[in-house]
């Protein structure tokens, strides 16, 4: 009997066109994205080159199984129907009644459906399979077949994911008989694991995710999340521990409901209600037509005039509206929607554990998180709207009426825009309930109508028409909606495939972005440029959905389009054509714009234009050219226009010993005049990369000067286009406008992409030990040291800013200009700001401090004062003197990136850090990253303006990593060493996740390629450890040694071999290893806590006995371990429970052992130093004074530690 | 009043021919649509309501072009389908009001008065705050009949709506149609010849497409006198008869036997009994002499 029902259902659904559709859907899904990551498209589409293997494991098993979970929106209609679908024809009158048993009914009906999607899963990963080897796919980046990476993710990932949720969808739909419930449970289960992996943000909580993940994902994850490049291109998926104990846990649960479902299905079932009113199911009975009546109806009038029609069809709409948002599903996702959209609140803006403040911009960022409900219940309702009078048989009722199909239509249209509203003004109660919640009362209330119901709702409406056409074509709702999200998805994606216009992808555009200082700036009319021209092809869809509108019985699609063309008439003709045409031509004017009045190239042409760029200039790299030495500029910035003007003039000098008798002239697109004060010949104009060549008559001999003078100002702005990087308010441009000299690099980095284009592999920068390669600072390779002065113009209620000090400020013709001169030397690289600022001023010292910030932005302005004074105090105590006279912090708006940059005597400061901090100065708090950031700025003004490396590898530690070690050290001295703990953790989380995701190579510090997470987070953990090894006195007094020696200093520039051996020269021998571990190699601790105990003494003191394991290992720059070159150079340890010995560095090390106790709900350190440990396993006595709680190995994480959450162990106590 | 049906014709994509250039004259008053189950008589009322486009054809209602110009019939139609359902969760009352605004009354107020009257007239003012979807069988074939006479209609189809009604229910249901038949076309269809029989002055047989006979159910037993004839007969040998004799029905007696009903020119048989013809008898000779 099993078989029967089992076979019949297969061939249920091998007759169905939906089983067809979404294999093919996933084929191609499969096919388009392994080819994809494969290079598929690398013919039109730029390269895909890097070095990961793209059908490694673990690639596999991310495509694989990412693809897999799609499908889990197939689960309610394929595995949920399977007994719904007996209920829903009635055959389960008769079908209970046959001969056989529950188990065998239960069991055919889940299996046949399960067997149907392990089919689509096998078609999945036979189209990643086939995407991997199509012809035009890159061999380099593809290993050869193996069978097992997709067994491995079938069974462990795939196979119980599928097995617990289709248990849990079929039992939901056979109780309910309701498909939609069975979605909803999809929904929860998604939005659960969503909420898992914001929560595993932090590393503690990620054993705890792990386990509980009903997808497993973040059990594989636990395991894999600081797998290096190496590891993920050769290791096959763990397959243990954590990873199995949830897939146990989440067996046992499913055999629970397999269970469950068992138990409480019986032949003659009712559906269970998800009603939140308990309703009484009594039918209604009431005596018949009384016997002969009369029928005297009362006279009503029939009105079919246009404006009551309209008024029908808003009346219509609502009737729609009310069942849209008393429905279950739309309740479901619209909750789960909020629920995500408040945690987002408190999450959004976390710089540091320290929150922003709830600014409304903030409010309606986390809003963004409701987009896909919206989009979901657009998609759904869409359908259930179209298809409702179908789904409930009123079709031939409601279908007989006279009705119009514009009426109806309308009125449905009409009730998705209501529920749109009412989803988007959500987001503005939301966001004004948490405002409130957090005391926070600068409410926007225009702003939030603003975004929400312009910005915001003609998106969504643009989505509506789609959904509505496609909805009304296909017969199934459920099916449109799986059409509808995969269109949403792929959409997007088709720019991998080299369709990158946007005006070829439906709803696509470029966005808008908002901040404080600058508004919507002049994003909001590109926006809706592109939004009119998709409304246009929206309009034409509505009219399109409105001919195929089902009305009545047809049996055909040929039919269908019959009735449609005989509805394509009047009206509808007209405005088809009208809008079609309206679409042709903004579209067409969008392309005019940007393909013949612009040159548009795509990501393939800007490769290849790269590489004709590198082989046609790259050998006039090391061609001596003149140095600037002065800099003058007049720069006229036009807020209102968005244009600057400027001219300028820059001194130069041959600092060589050779005559120069070409120049090679870097500029941009903008239009230019150059001059020469010396004769010349532009003896080389190129056009497209605006690299010129000017040979002078008479060759510059060394020391001579040659002064260029310069004008550059910007193309008209228009619609489409900015040409001028000012804005409205908060302007902030730098150097990179005006001309430079010489070669500028900007090449390809990838190496297989390089050899692809017989490019030779590129070594990024030279090794500081070549000394031919000094000769440039890594800030600018067309100076080394420059005097300033600018003149700055702006609108008259502007105030701008460049560096150097002010030497007079002035209004003509309406316009506020300003004049500014620096007294010392600097670095070629200077900035201008000009927005509507306030001003605040202190002092330090003799030294004017001033922060220029936009109006309301004045909730941290002390705490950044006071990190400007902490900072200069540090370093010029530590190092050396400040060399300016005056500081000043100038904001910057949020839309061009959230950061800081170090000018000379300026440091520009974006909006969206610090100014809007809500720190939290109790314990509790994140950090004061105000002040950090302030701090760490400041201290650029050394390590960076005074200290500058040479442009070869690792030149980013004398500047970058130096700095952060300031910001540490000073936030320290303020808030105490405990608190560093969590930032170090942080720093240490950051780095080793961030290096996962390196494409080309992780050097060692001092050979640091310019990765943020080396030189920032790696540089900083090592400066700290390093102060803690040595002492931050002795540490800072090394680097003030250093400073003095090569600060301002001429070419040759210093190198990090320089600053090395200054470390070395102050480091005893014992601890010369932690040099060569932190600076010269990629070294990495394994360091975990074993066991620990305590016993109360006699003389009331307790003895701790801690057993740990050391160990140590190196990476190689692709991630491959190594213990040390040489075989003597590793030492192993097995223990007798260990089948394999585990291997580490030879250790010499000195690593901290802190005991600790509890006193007034804070830990107290009862017990820290460093022990010498030269062992894998070791085990150590202590005797503290107070009651010990825990114990750990390196318990403050200052060394980088793959595990950091294992250093620590409570201590249990034992009793004589 | 007029309702004029020419050459109709509908095949379906799986060539099942539901009409076959079907003509019908239908005048004032019950007009009844007699045939067995997929005779193509629901085709043909989804036709004339215009929810199915024919083939072929044209159909007239007094001067609406029907199938050109729909949206004019259905201001005058009030259409029953053979079922239906309701949307859940709504009251009576409200779905009244949502047919009452599909059908262009405007006004609130003549909405209310006019619900008033209709559950007043179908018994189902204890209803009027209950879900339709919860009601019995009798209950809904009401609540459709409230709805089709909303825009008080000149042209009313119900498709069998006494299928599925108990003797009682049917009883008054048709006296109910009949009421309302007084001015305006009723077109009604059934398998159920009793239905046609009490209440026609006009019907039609309908089988395979194809209209068999246009009839007045008075009139139409006039041609069968004295061609009816009955027999009680053992049941070994109704295949005997069978062979020889056009037998129009047969039924059991509690004793076995059989009564068997023939159709013949003259007596044929010993033992044959004359009988008055009925409306069933027309029926039956009609479908044989065409299948």
């Amino acid at each position: 009997m099993f078989y029967n029902i089992f076979s019949n259902e297969l061939s249920y659904w091998f007759k169905r066109p939906a089983f067809y559709v979404y294999a093919i859907i996933f084929f191609a899904i499969g096919l388009f994205s392994s080819g994809a990551s494969a290079g598929l498209f690398d013919s039109f589409s730029m390269t895909v080159g890097s070095s990961r293997v793209v059908n490694s494991p673990y690639a596999i098993a991310m495509l694989f199984g990412g693809l897999s979970s799609l499908i889990i929106f197939l689960y309610p209609s394929i595995i949920g129907v399977g007994i719904y679908r007996d209920y829903k024809s009635e055959a389960h009158f008769i079908l209970y009644s046959y001969p056989f048993t529950k188990l065998q009914y239960i069991f055919a009906k889940l299996l046949s459906g399960v067997f149907m999607v392990n089919l689509i899963v096998l078609i999945i990963a036979l189209g990643i399979g086939l995407g991997f080897i199509l012809p035009g796919t890159n061999p380099d980046l593809i290993k050869s077949f193996e069978l097992r990476p997709y067994f491995d993710v079938y069974i462990i990932y795939i196979l119980p994911n599928l097995i617990f949720t289709g248990l849990l969808v079929f039992g939901v739909v056979t109780f309910t008989r309701n498909i939609s419930a069975g979605f909803i449970f999809v929904l929860i289960l998604l939005i659960l694991q969503g909420f898992l992996v914001g929560f595993s943000e932090e590393a503690e909580n990620r054993l705890f995710s792990a386990l509980i993940d009903p997808f497993g994902d973040l059990a594989l994850q636990y395991y894999t999340q600081y797998w290096t490049i190496s590891e993920q291109n050769e290791l096959y998926i763990p397959i243990k521990g954590i990873f199995i104990y949830n897939r146990l846990i989440w067996l046992g649960l499913s055999a629970l409901l397999f269970a469950a479902i068992y138990r409480s299905f019986s032949f003659s079932q009712n559906p269970i209600s998800f009603s939140f009113k308990k309703k009484a199911i009594n039918k209604i009975k009431t005596h018949n037509f009384l016997g002969i009546i009369n029928i005297n109806l009362p006279k009503v009038n029939l009105d079919f005039k246009l404006f009551t029609q309209l008024k029908l069809l808003n009346k219509l709409s609502n009737i729609d509206f009310l069942y849209i948002i008393k429905s279950l599903p739309f309740v479901c996702i619209v909750l789960f929607g909020l629920l995500i959209n408040v945690l987002t609140l408190f999450e959004v803006g976390d710089i540091l554990g320290t929150p922003t403040l709830p600014r409304t911009w903030r409010m309606l960022e986390a809003g963004e998180t409701l987009t896909l409900s919206i989009n979901i219940c657009t998609f759904l309702y869409a359908g259930m709207l179209i298809h409702r009078s179908r789904i409930f048989k009123s079709n031939e009722l409601i279908d007989t009426t006279p009705v119009k199909n514009w009426i109806l239509f309308g009125s449905k249209f009409l009730a998705i825009i209501k529920m749109q509203i009412l989803l988007l003004s959500l987001v503005l109660i939301s966001g004004l309930i948490f405002q409130i919640s957090q005391g926070f009362y600068d409410f926007e209330l225009s702003l939030y109508i603003y975004e929400l119901l312009f910005l915001s709702l003609i998106y969504f409406v643009i989505w509506a028409f789609l959904s509505f056409l496609v909805q009304t074509l296909i017969p199934n709702p459920y099916l449109g909606l799986f059409i509808m999200i995969v269109l949403l998805i792929v959409i997007p994606l088709t720019s991998l495939a080299g369709v990158e216009q946007s005006i070829y992808k439906y709803s696509q555009g470029p966005g808008y972005s908002y901040s404080d200082m600058n508004g919507y700036g002049s994003s909001v009319e590109r926006y809706f440029t592109y939004k009119i021209y998709w409304t246009c092809l929206g309009i034409v869809f509505y009219i399109l959905t409105l001919l195929f509108y089902f009305r009545g019985i047809v049996s055909s699609f040929r039919e269908r389009f019959y009735l449609a063309k005989q509805r394509f008439n009047g009206l509808n003709r007209v405005t088809i054509s009208f809008f079609t045409i309206l679409f042709l031509s903004i579209g067409g004017y969008i392309y005019y714009e940007n393909n013949i009045l612009n040159i548009r190239k795509s990501s393939k042409e800007r490769e290849v234009a790269t590489v004709e760029w590198e082989k046609k200039y790259k050998k006039y790299e090391d061609y001596v050219q003149p140095r600037i030495t002065s800099v003058n500029v007049n720069l006229d910035l036009f807020p209102e226009k968005r244009d600057f003007k400027a001219s300028g003039s820059y001194l130069m000098v041959n600092k060589s010993d050779e005559a120069i008798d070409s120049l090679f002239l870097d500029h941009s697109s903008r239009i230019s005049t150059f001059k020469f004060d010396k004769p010349n010949d532009l003896v080389s104009e190129d056009t497209v990369y605006h690299f010129d060549i000017y040979q002078f008559k008479y060759p510059i001999l060394p020391g001579d000067t040659i002064q260029l003078t310069f004008t550059v100002k910007n193309k008209n702005n228009t619609l489409l286009r900015n040409n001028s990087p000012v804005l409205y308010n908060g302007t902030f441009i730098n150097n990179s406008v005006f001309p430079s000299i010489g070669y500028p690099g900007g090449e390809l980095r990838d190496d297989k992409t390089r050899e692809k284009y017989g490019l030779l592999p590129n070594n990024l920068k030279p090794f500081p030990s070549d000394s031919t390669a000094l000769g440039n600072t890594y800030i600018s390779r067309d100076a080394d040291w420059i005097d300033f002065e600018a003149i700055v113009s702006t609108s008259k209620d502007q105030i701008a800013i460049s560096p150097g000090y002010l030497q007079r400020e002035w209004v003509k013709e309406d316009r506020r200009y300003f004049h500014y001169k620096m007294d010392s030397k600097i670095l070629n690289f200077y900035a201008f700001n000009s927005a509507k600022y306030l001003v605040k001023k202190d002092k330090w010292k003799n030294v004017d401090l001033e922060i220029y910030y936009h109006e309301g932005h004045d909730y941290n302005l002390d705490r950044m004062m006071k990190g400007m004074k902490s900072a200069l105090e540090y370093c010029s105590t530590q190092f050396s003197p400040y060399q300016h006279r005056q500081l000043r912090i100038v904001e910057f708006p949020k839309i061009l990136g959230s950061f800081a940059q170090s000018f000379p005597n300026t440091v520009p400061f974006s909006e969206g850090v610090g100014f809007i901090a809500d720190v939290d100065d109790s314990s509790q708090g994140g950090n004061d990253y105000p002040f950090y950031i302030t701090a760490h700025e400041v201290a650029h003004q050394w390590f960076a303006h005074q200290v500058i490396g040479a442009d070869v590898l690792g030149a980013t530690v004398m500047s970058e990593s130096l700095s952060e070690y300031v910001g540490l050290k000073i936030i320290e001295s303020v808030n105490g060493k405990h608190k560093m703990r969590k930032f170090l953790k942080k720093a240490l989380d950051n780095y080793l996740t961030s290096r996962t995701f390196e494409t080309k190579r992780e050097n060692a510090l001092m050979y640091n390629d310019g990765q943020g997470y080396i030189h920032y987070q790696k540089g900083s953990l090592v400066f700290y450890a390093l102060s803690d090894y040595l002492g931050e006195r002795k540490l800072n007094k090394t680097i003030s040694k250093y400073v003095n020696s090569v600060a301002f200093q001429e070419p040759p520039y210093t190198t990090t071999l320089e600053l090395i051996s200054y470390l070395k020269e102050d480091t005893p021998d014992s601890l010369q290893y932690v040099l060569n571990d932190m600076f010269e190699t990629i070294t990495l601790y394994d360091n975990k806590a074993v066991s620990a105990t305590s016993s109360k003494l006699e003389n009331g003191k307790y003895k701790v006995d801690f057993e740990f394991n050391v160990s140590k290992y190196r990476n190689d720059e692709k991630g491959k371990i190594n213990f040390g070159d040489r075989k003597i150079d590793s030492i192993s340890f097995k223990g007798s429970d260990m089948e394999k010995p585990s291997y580490s560095v030879y250790l010499e090390d000195y690593i901290d052992i802190g005991v600790f106790g509890i006193e007034q709900e804070e830990e107290l350190e009862l017990y820290l130093k460093k022990h010498k440990i030269s062992a894998i396993n070791n085990t150590v006595s202590i005797i503290v004074d107070k009651e010990p709680i825990e114990v750990g190995i390196d318990p403050y994480n200052k060394l980088i530690d793959t595990d950091s959450g294992d250093n620590r162990k409570k201590i249990k106590e034992i009793n004589y | 009043m007029k309702l004029s049906i020419n050459n109709l014709s509908k095949t379906y994509r799986n060539g099942v021919k539901a009409l076959d250039k079907v003509n019908l004259e239908i005048g004032t008053g019950m007009f009844g649509l007699l045939g067995p189950n997929g005779a193509g008589k629901s085709s043909l009322m989804r036709t004339i309501a215009t929810i199915q486009s024919p083939d072929d054809g044209e159909i007239f209602f007094n001067d609406i072009n029907v199938l050109e110009d729909n949206i004019s019939l259905r201001k005058i139609l009030g259409y029953l389908p053979q079922t239906f359902g309701v949307y859940p969760k709504m009251t009576a009352d409200s779905l009244l009001n949502y047919f009452a605004m599909l059908k262009g009354v405007s006004r609130k107020k003549e909405r209310k008065e006019l619900i008033d009257k209709l559950l007043e007239i179908t018994n189902l003012e204890d209803s009027r705050w209950k879900n339709v979807s919860g009601f019995s069988g009798g209950m809904k074939q009401r609540f459709g009949i409230a709805q089709l006479l909303i825009n008080n209609p000149k042209l009313i189809i119900v498709d069998e709506p006494t299928a599925g009604l108990d003797p009682a229910e049917r009883q008054r249901f048709l006296n109910v149609l009949r009421e309302i038949g007084s001015n305006s076309t009723i077109i009604f269809s059934t398998h159920i010849v009793e239905d046609v029989k009490e209440l026609c002055n006009n019907m039609a047989i309908m089988n395979t497409g194809r209209i068999l006979k246009q009839i007045k159910p008075l009139d139409s037993t006039k041609e069968l006198k004295g061609k009816i004839w009955t027999k009680i007969v053992d049941k070994d040998q109704i295949h005997e008869f069978n062979k020889n004799l056009n037998i129009l029905s047969t039924s059991f007696n509690p004793d076995n036997s059989i009564n068997i009903r023939i159709y013949s020119e003259s007596k044929t048989n010993k033992g044959f009994k004359k009988v008055d013809p009925s409306l069933e008898d027309v029926y039956f000779i009609t479908l044989k002499e065409n299948s």
